[in-house]
């Protein structure tokens, strides 16, 4: 089992992950070793992104810079809750050849992050089956380390 | 007067003896540049890969129940040099949406994926065949064997008379044969790649061994977090058909004289499939001797569900668990 103070909060830009970066920072502003390492994971372009002539450098720079504000802002949430900023890391990427979810497992277990969290956005069964929930993929590969759910 | 004198002399024979060529009244044209499929018309010649095809037909392809329109990206085409029928695939770069109730999807035809699943799939029984070359203008051509076989949703017409025989009598065979072509699609997600069109009238049972073949797998979706859910949308469709010899709808429950108010009045919302949501999952309403186990598997797509397949595995893995104890 990993670090359960090691927290890895996988977000985008909803409300609901401004609700889970609010909820771990009431959880760990009182522990005395903590590192909350801010994550956005986002897909790779439509297949025919390329022949509308598409470049993925700029694609990438794209989500990068929008992904850059509502990470940013998480980090000044964190900061305002006490939380210093050298507790707090940001990482965003692409999930290349690998489904979001498999990417955010990937990047907990290489960093040794014990306790994973991400906001619910609520699905129905139709879009679960198509569009897929990260927070039940989430969930459902919580073996070693623990899956907070922030409804 | 046709002048054929500057094709070359290996090609000439079949040529000039072709019925799509004696009937032309004009010179057939060469086409090393297929990119604009829609000027190459029946008697002309494409040449890919220095084999020369002559257009024949098209392949034809509707929905169900509506009106099949030819294909013209997808020539029935002659080799003129050894006599071979095949079929070429030529790029069309087609976009257009699914709807499932207020639920989108974006589907693309992406003929680059097809040519990896080919070079995959090479000498593989369970799927169509051929391989892919570039045409002069670098478009991506797929030269494909015709299938020797039929339509699987025809074929299970031909298999007893009434239902009841069908299921007692051929329903086990036909589901051993399904299972194998689920392994197969399992086998392309386990190598990264998807079907992207999978429905009944894309498995063709070979008429003399009687094995599935998958055709057709030039359509793609972006779907990020689940890329092989509308594979497995698809495999619970061609399942549903295999139990029932084919599909329910609430209407026609009703008009069913056997099945009739009593059968459609217990039809319930969560009976009818996850998706699409006119189509009846619980066959079991229908008839009633289907094996619980077989009719839950089914249920995994209906709306009622709690529980959806992850992966074309672990629906594999329920089937052939369920067809070892029928």
């Amino acid at each position: 089992m990993d670090d359960w103070q090691r927290f890895l909060i996988a977000m985008d830009k909803s409300e609901t992950s401004r609700r889970a970066v609010r909820y771990v920072g009431n959880m760990a502003c009182g522990l005395a070793e903590k590192h909350i390492h801010l994550l956005h994971v986002y897909p790779e372009p439509p297949p025919d992104f390329y022949i509308k002539g598409g470049q993925l450098d700029r694609y990438q720079m794209l989500k990068d810079e929008r992904a850059g504000l509502f990470l940013q802002d998480a980090a000044i949430i964190l900061e305002g809750m006490g939380i210093s900023g050298r507790d707090i890391s940001q990482r965003i990427c692409m999930a290349e050849g690998k489904t979001i979810s498999q990417m955010v497992l990937d990047i907990r277990r290489e960093g040794g992050f014990g306790t994973v969290v991400t906001g619910k956005r609520g699905v129905s069964k139709a879009e679960e089956f198509l569009f897929g929930s990260i927070s039940n993929a989430l969930a459902r590969h919580a073996r070693d380390f623990t899956a907070w759910i922030v409804g | 007067m046709i002048d054929l004198s500057y094709f070359p002399l290996r090609i000439l024979p079949r040529l000039k003896d072709h019925p799509a060529v004696r009937s032309l009244r004009r010179q057939p044209r060469i086409w090393r540049d297929t990119s604009d499929f829609t000027s190459i018309d029946y008697g002309d010649i494409i040449l890919v890969d220095n084999r020369y095809f002559l257009v024949v037909g098209y392949m034809r392809e509707g929905r169900f129940g509506i009106d099949e329109q030819p294909k013209q990206w997808v020539p029935k085409v002659n080799d003129l040099e050894t006599g071979e029928s095949n079929i070429l695939k030529l790029v069309f770069h087609e976009t257009y949406s699914i709807k499932f109730e207020d639920l989108k999807v974006t589907c693309y035809r992406n003929p680059e994926k097809e040519a990896r699943v080919l070079d995959l799939v090479r000498g593989n029984p369970a799927f169509m065949q051929g391989y892919s070359v570039l045409d002069d203008a670098d478009n991506l051509v797929r030269i494909l064997d015709v299938v020797q076989g039929k339509r699987m949703d025809k074929y299970l017409q031909r298999l007893g008379e009434t239902h009841e025989e069908y299921f007692r009598d051929h329903m086990v065979g036909v589901l051993k044969r399904f299972l194998v072509a689920v392994q197969a699609i399992a086998f392309l997600h386990s190598h990264g790649l998807k079907h992207g069109d999978i429905r009944r009238d894309h498995i063709f049972v070979d008429w003399d061994s009687g094995h599935f073949s998958w055709i057709d797998f030039d359509y793609d979706f972006y779907l990020p977090e689940r890329p092989y859910a509308m594979d497995l949308f698809g495999l619970g469709n061609c399942l549903l058909y295999i139990v029932g010899r084919r599909n329910f709808r609430g209407q026609d429950v009703l008009e069913d004289p056997e099945l009739g108010e009593k059968v459609y009045a217990s039809l319930r919302m969560e009976d009818m499939s996850l998706l699409a949501r006119d189509r009846v999952f619980n066959l079991k309403k229908v008839y009633p001797y289907i094996p619980e186990r077989l009719n839950d598997i089914l249920m995994h797509f209906a709306a009622g569900t709690s529980v959806i397949y992850d992966t074309v595995d672990e629906f594999h893995d329920e089937l052939a668990d369920c067809i070892a104890s029928l």
